[in-house]
């Protein structure tokens, strides 16, 4: 009998200190029975894959407020991709132009979250696709 | 249901030759060294405990003798910092290190919050030690019911330092004995009443005690408890008294000490024979717990058996009956099934 | 409601039926339906309340406040190379806002050069990117520093980009003695919530208690530290929280500066603070008149100050960034509007008011236009400058401002108890104190028992975005590598080496680091080669996580 627990990384690449988002998405996300590996503060994209790889992550989420969304967003992807990740599911959120969502969709990440996003949304949307993102 | 410390439940048919739930792609990977591969090995002993007997036929040939260090004690003491001190000397000592860090599963939700993580960062940036997050699951607080299956898969990978890190609270002191080859309680100054809150044997099995945090006041009351405590239990069982260091993992004082006095005890442990019979005693407990396991399972099976436990406490809470009657009885059925199962396989015959 | 006779307008209330709503303030502090003379009786106007600039500066801290000169309207304003930047301050002056706020990037403030591994995509995004005294120099090109107050928001690298502005008006011919403005320079707070540090927390304190003496000497006019409880309130903690951390870090400095040497009336008067304005406008107005209350007593009382000066908690005051949405931009005035007012009403010193845009991007010129404007209108056709302290006497404004006063000192002696701030940060005690509150107000609002008009309740479903928005374009990056290849390799490397060893040997003799750091801005050292040379001495700060 599977036991199946979704496991998402939540982390912050790059700069920004602003951490109440990631948090309160983080807790979300264990109320609703999820394992979430909470990396925080200033990883770089080598460090979030690398941790997506040895926790086996069902998802890898993302926030960013800084304005760099699109080069760190990038670069998690082509490593997600070349670790063998690739059919996880790559997400996020933060302050992120609808401009940029756009080019986002075109790497493969489908959907990201901004500010007054419902949580309860977030949640739904991550455990949907999760168990869609790896075919086991 | 059968519960010893770190198994999981293994579903019924053991006795029948397990099927192929891992895909052979990944067996080919993991033994060609591929992180991911190992990552999803883990994940399976986690998540489908009916493949942990495929899985265990596969790796025990292939398990390398690794070492596994537990690391236990309350909550707050340090025990990231302390394991990620050793882990990074162990690799710097030329070992492939992993680390299996369990936190609690929240009883509410079922989710849990794995945050040791990221107290050992740099372990895994700079030193590529495996690192992975364990959430206790059923394992009632102490470590996950997987765990000891986790640190096989690790073994078996080919990683010969190990790193087991307890919730720190519950069964977890005992439930670490079990799987561990070593076992190091962390303990920090100005806690002196939690040595009497320790689940009794961890004193007395414990390896060594590691006061961290020993920049902090009460350092000395602390090793004064220690010591009573220890002259007292080693007068009535005559053990000799385990190795107390003292150290600031997170100034990354007193760690080489540490590490080496670990190293110390890891030798002792390897050429005195103490490994093997550890090892001796695990494959003991996992088979009769496997066992216990099956014919529970079976019983189980039977129609109605879960009703009639039910409906038998009630009426023997209106009787005020003993349970003991019901109880032979139903033994005896066991018996009864098992007979005819086995006359009818001779029949076959 | 009070148990003797029930008045005949209690009756007639409870008879009256209530909405289906929640009604306490935004930080959940549950409130009584009127507040009347008898509240009042409680409360000493005299000891409570007193005169405007007399202690204990409920009511103002200057005599005339507003009558006397209006608060300082300060834009924090900043973006991609200096030169862009400079352009924006030009504007703003025009316009007329009094004084200058610099916004600089990630990099600069966690004291990375441009060129860093971890500045890639960040260089210019959310402020302007310093790297040399060449970009000081860039930065207030044609403005004139004798008689225009600048405020920099920065604070692990505080001190040697201080040294740069420093470096910076001496070539300009302006003496250190005419410069006026203010350094955030609170590296407290950034443990506990803004996360922006280099070094752990002691050799950041003694950092700061330098420039405090330096300053106290020197640049006499100059407010050496703005302790701030802006961004506590963005992490998401409650008013009370806001109120009673700051001031706690406030207190942590004092004692710090004392144990240093220091006497307190040689560097509490040059002592400031920030606080948040957040939608809970009568919250928000009682807050800042505890505030100055609570500082008041504990300077004269606990510390002992003898100037009246050093009882004064003066303020910087900034609109609350996290209750903009990104959801129809345009209703953000309203919200900085009134945010602004109660700013106003609660007798701060400076305001910035945020743009509507600032939940999408850095502020378009038409955006910080409005914002300014929203000050304007508050000064000069509100009347709510016109009379001091004008709610002063409300029976619901006194008895918030105590009730918050009387929280507050809880979380003193909890602070207390943990052995102090500094304690407390490394137990993690505010960090989860204040996470609990943002998961709180974030179930709140899932719940609708709290509303953000445009995300939980009146949508537009199918809205589109309708203003401008400000874009940093990829090529600022690009342009301020090449501009700092061209410094370094216009200056002299041999002095700059020098210099840094200087510093590195004050550093670890405990000098005032005040002086070497001038002279290795004044040789165009970077920040990041400050940085790096100071963290050979004190050492890196990694972050034990709190949940």
């Amino acid at each position: 009998m599977a036991d199946r627990r979704i496991k998402v990384i939540i982390a912050k690449p790059g700069l920004d200190g602003h951490d109440r988002g990631a948090k309160v998405v983080a807790r979300a996300l264990v109320e609703a029975g999820m394992e979430v590996v909470y990396l925080g503060l200033q990883q770089t994209p080598e460090s979030i894959v690398r941790a997506a790889v040895d926790e086996d992550a069902d998802v890898v989420g993302l926030s960013i407020l800084s304005g760099a969304h699109m080069p760190h967003f990038r670069k998690v992807r082509e490593l997600m991709v070349k670790s063998g990740l690739g059919n996880r599911l790559l997400t996020g959120g933060g302050i992120i132009p609808t401009k940029d969502q756009g080019k986002l969709k075109e790497l493969g990440i489908e959907r990201v979250f901004g500010p007054g996003d419902d949580l309860q949304e977030i949640v739904d949307y991550i455990r949907n696709k999760a168990g869609r993102a790896r075919k086991e | 249901m059968v519960s010893s410390a770190g198994r999981t439940k293994a579903p019924s048919g053991l006795s029948k030759r397990p099927g192929r739930l891992i895909p052979p792609e990944l067996w080919a990977d993991f033994f060609r060294g591929e992180r991911l591969a190992c990552a999803r090995l883990v994940t399976a002993v986690e998540n489908s405990p009916e493949s942990i007997p495929e899985i265990l036929d596969k790796i025990i040939p292939r398990l390398k003798g690794a070492v596994r260090v537990g690391v236990t004690g309350p909550p707050g003491v340090g025990k990231s910092t302390v394991t990620a001190g050793l882990a990074r000397r162990a690799v710097q000592a030329g070992h492939s290190v992993g680390v299996l860090a369990v936190d609690p599963t929240s009883p509410f939700s079922g989710g849990a919050f794995l945050g040791d993580r990221v107290r050992m960062q740099s372990l895994s940036d700079d030193h590529h030690v495996f690192i992975r997050s364990l959430a206790s699951r059923e394992g009632h607080g102490g470590l996950s019911p997987s765990t000891p299956y986790a640190a096989d898969v690790l073994d078996a990978f080919g990683l010969d330092r190990i790193y087991i890190e307890t919730v720190g609270v519950g069964q977890a002191e005992l439930d670490v004995l079990s799987c561990s080859d070593l076992v190091i309680l962390v303990l920090q100054p100005g806690t002196g009443d939690v040595i009497q809150a320790l689940k009794a044997g961890i004193l007395e099995a414990a390896d060594l005690f590691l006061i961290n945090k020993a920049d902090l006041q009460g350092t000395e009351a602390l090793l004064d408890s220690l010591r009573f405590l220890m002259d007292v239990s080693a007068s009535q069982k005559r053990r000799s008294l385990p190795p107390v260091l003292k150290a600031s993992a997170l100034l990354d004082k007193g760690m080489d000490e540490t590490a080496a006095e670990v190293e110390r005890l890891i030798q002792r442990l390897v050429h005195s024979g103490l490994y093997r019979e550890k090892r001796r005693s695990r494959l003991e407990r996992e088979i009769r717990a496997a066992i216990a396991q099956d014919l529970w399972d079976k019983f189980s099976a039977l129609a109605g058996a879960d009703e009639a436990i039910r409906d038998v406490s009630e009426e023997l809470l209106n009787s005020m009956g003993s349970p003991y009657p019901f109880i032979r009885e139903t033994c005896s059925r066991i018996r009864v099934e098992l007979a005819a199962e086995r006359i009818g396989r001779e029949g076959k015959e | 409601m009070k148990e003797k006779n029930r008045t005949s307008w209690e009756k007639s209330f409870e008879r009256s039926g209530l909405r289906d709503a929640d009604f306490s303030t935004i930080s959940g502090r549950p409130l009584r339906p009127l507040y009347t003379w008898e509240d009042m009786a409680e409360i000493d106007p005299r000891t409570e309340l007193g005169y405007p600039g007399e202690y204990p500066y409920t009511r103002g801290v200057h005599p005339s406040m507003f009558r006397g000169k209006l608060w300082t309207m300060r834009q924090f304003a900043g973006m991609g190379t200096a030169i862009q930047t400079n352009q924006r301050y030009k504007f703003l002056l025009e316009k007329g806002q009094t004084g200058l706020s610099v916004a600089f990037d990630n990099p600069t403030l966690y004291g990375l050069d441009s060129d860093h591994a971890l500045s890639a995509g960040e260089v210019g995004k959310t402020g302007v990117a310093v790297d040399t005294l060449a970009d000081m120099e860039r930065l207030f090109d044609g403005i004139p520093l004798d008689r225009v107050s600048t405020s920099m928001t920065i604070n692990a690298p505080a001190a040697w980009i201080f040294a740069m502005f420093l470096a910076n008006a001496e070539k300009r011919g302006i003496s250190f003695a005419e410069l006026r403005g203010t350094l955030q320079n609170d590296i407290l707070k950034e443990y506990i919530a803004q996360k922006e540090w280099i070094f752990p927390p002691e050799p950041h304190l003694r950092l700061i208690t330098d420039l405090m003496s330096f300053c106290a000497d020197q640049v006499p006019q100059w407010n050496t530290i703005s302790i701030s409880g802006y961004h506590i309130r963005e992490a998401g903690s409650t008013a009370a929280q806001e109120l009673a951390f700051t001031l706690a870090d406030g207190f942590a400095y004092v004692e710090h500066a004392i144990a240093a040497g220091q006497d307190v009336d040689d560097f509490a008067p040059r002592l400031s603070f920030f606080f948040n304005a957040h939608l809970d406008f009568f919250e928000e107005i009682a807050k800042l008149r505890a505030a100055r209350r609570i500082w008041a007593r504990a300077m004269r009382d606990k510390y002992k100050a003898k100037n009246p000066r050093s009882w004064l908690c003066r303020f910087h005051v900034q609109t609350a960034g996290c209750s903009l949405t990104a959801q129809q931009p345009e209703i953000n005035i309203v919200r900085t509007a009134l945010e602004a007012m109660a700013g106003v009403l609660g007798g701060c010193q400076s305001l910035h008011t945020n743009s509507m845009d600032e939940a999408l991007a850095l502020p378009s010129e038409k955006a910080v236009e409005i914002a300014l404007r929203t000050q304007q209108i508050i000064a000069f056709e509100s009347g709510a400058a016109n009379v001091i302290d004008p709610l002063g006497g409300s029976y619901y404004i006194e008895q918030l401002t105590n009730d918050l006063e009387e929280e507050a000192g809880r979380y003193f002696r909890k602070i207390d108890e943990l052995g102090g701030v500094v304690k407390a940060i490394e137990q993690g005690f505010f960090q989860r104190e204040i996470t609990r509150a943002a998961y709180e107000y974030e179930m709140a609002l899932s719940r609708r028992k709290k509303f953000h008009v445009g995300v939980n309740e009146f949508i537009n479903p199918s809205e589109k975005l309708e203003i401008p928005l400000l874009e940093i374009d990829e090529s600022v990056e690009r342009e301020q590598l090449d501009f700092m290849r061209r410094i370094k390799a216009g200056r002299d490397n041999g002095a700059v080496r020098d210099g840094l060893g200087t510093l590195t040997a004050a550093a670890a003799a405990g000098r005032n680091l005040m002086p070497p750091l001038l002279e290795c801005a004044r040789r165009y050292t970077t920040l990041g080669e400050i940085s790096e040379a100071l963290t050979t001495v004190f050492g890196e700060y990694r972050e034990q996580p709190f949940y």
